[in-house]
């Protein structure tokens, strides 16, 4: 891999991490649709994808530090006590009630499905069904607002009536976490599906938002983390991956920070939009080697 | 759910937990790993987090005296 991919890659990644199109999805087409000689199936491609999801997770903590430090002592404060009392003491317990079916899937299953489906072909055909995904949450929320006599008014109204991150169910918590799973599969979002999680949860969109990048934050940094000693043995050109990895971030940053002001009134029908035909016009360039 | 016997069982669950941990963590434990050699520290990870969650929830099922 050059050093113009990488940093190309970087930018892929962190800017798709977090939008609801699945950033793994495109990490796969992209480079298949430009004839990029590299393979995936590379040992040096693993660290490399691993130190771009660092950089993202370093994003999310950057944009919600002041969350995090209230979530960390409200963690400690509840599991101390042994109850909950403030808000940020309930959305940490629900961040660990979602973090772990997300971890017990990811360690155990996670290598193996990548592996069985880690074809351009098969990514575009998931990032076709992402999109339906997309417009489906879309379709249930419309029908909740509609049963809450809600379509008649203003989108800032609509969204006020649904709840924030912290009044969500544990069972919808570990829920939203399990379906991180279906992320496995290259064309499903990890963000789409928990976003999508969160609304049939009864969230907000941007509540759903940041309920998701929240979630998101622990598994990443984690998985990440673990695989730093063997990037470093590896050999591989570490300042230039490294260099991808912070382009990751900031466009992972810029990402997030527009999706939030996006969520106040947006919904995911853009998205889903897009992933259907993005997913459709892929398989047909793949199909006739364009 | 509020019970001594709870608190007491979830207790136990952590324990085993952390015990697992350990065991991957150094190299000992090899199920359900994708290499059959070695350490395996994500394993050892998500065993210890289950550990945490479980003596938490112990702490929640235990009474409290008021």
């Amino acid at each position: 891999m050059t050093f113009a991919q990488a940093l190309f890659m970087g930018l892929l990644q962190g800017a798709t991490e977090l939008f609801p199109v699945s950033s793994l999805g495109h990490s796969v087409i992209i480079p298949s649709l430009l004839h990029w000689s590299f393979k995936q199936s590379d040992p040096t491609f693993v660290p490399f994808l691993v130190l771009l999801h660092l950089g993202t997770a370093g994003a999310l903590l950057v944009l919600y530090r002041d969350q995090w430090i209230a979530i960390i002592r409200g963690f400690f404060a509840a599991a101390l006590r042994g109850s909950i009392t403030t808000p940020a003491e309930r959305l940490a317990m629900l961040l660990l009630a979602g973090t772990i079916p997300a971890g017990v899937l990811g360690v155990f299953f996670e290598t193996r499905i990548k592996s069985l489906f880690a074809s351009p072909y098969v990514a575009a055909g998931f990032l076709v069904v992402n999109g339906f995904l997309l417009l489906g949450f879309e379709l249930l929320r419309r029908r909740a607002e509609r049963r809450a006599a809600l379509d008649s008014k203003p989108r800032a109204e609509q969204e006020q009536s649904f709840a924030e991150a912290e009044r969500i169910s544990f069972r919808a918590a570990a829920v939203i976490g399990a379906c991180q799973a279906l992320a496995f599969l290259p064309g499903i979002s990890r963000s789409g599906v928990t976003i999508g999680g969160g609304l049939l949860a009864g969230l907000r969109h941007q509540e759903a938002a940041r309920f998701s990048f929240l979630l998101a934050t622990p598994v990443i940094l984690a998985a990440g983390l673990v695989e730093v000693p063997q990037l470093l043995s590896s050999g591989v050109p570490v300042g230039e991956y490294v260099a991808a990895a912070i382009l990751s971030g900031l466009a992972a940053y810029a990402s997030a920070r527009f999706l939030l002001r996006y969520f106040r009134s947006g919904r995911l029908d853009p998205y889903g939009v897009y992933c259907v035909a993005a997913g459709l016009v892929s398989l047909a360039l793949l199909r006739f080697n364009l | 759910m509020k019970s001594n016997t709870t608190a007491i069982g979830l207790g136990v669950v952590g324990i085993i937990f952390l015990v697992i941990a350990a065991l991957y963590a150094l190299g000992v434990l090899q199920i359900l790993a994708s290499t059959t050699s070695g350490p395996h520290y994500k394993h050892a990870i998500l065993f210890a987090v289950l550990a945490v969650a479980s003596f938490v929830a112990a702490n929640f099922a235990r009474p409290k005296t008021a």
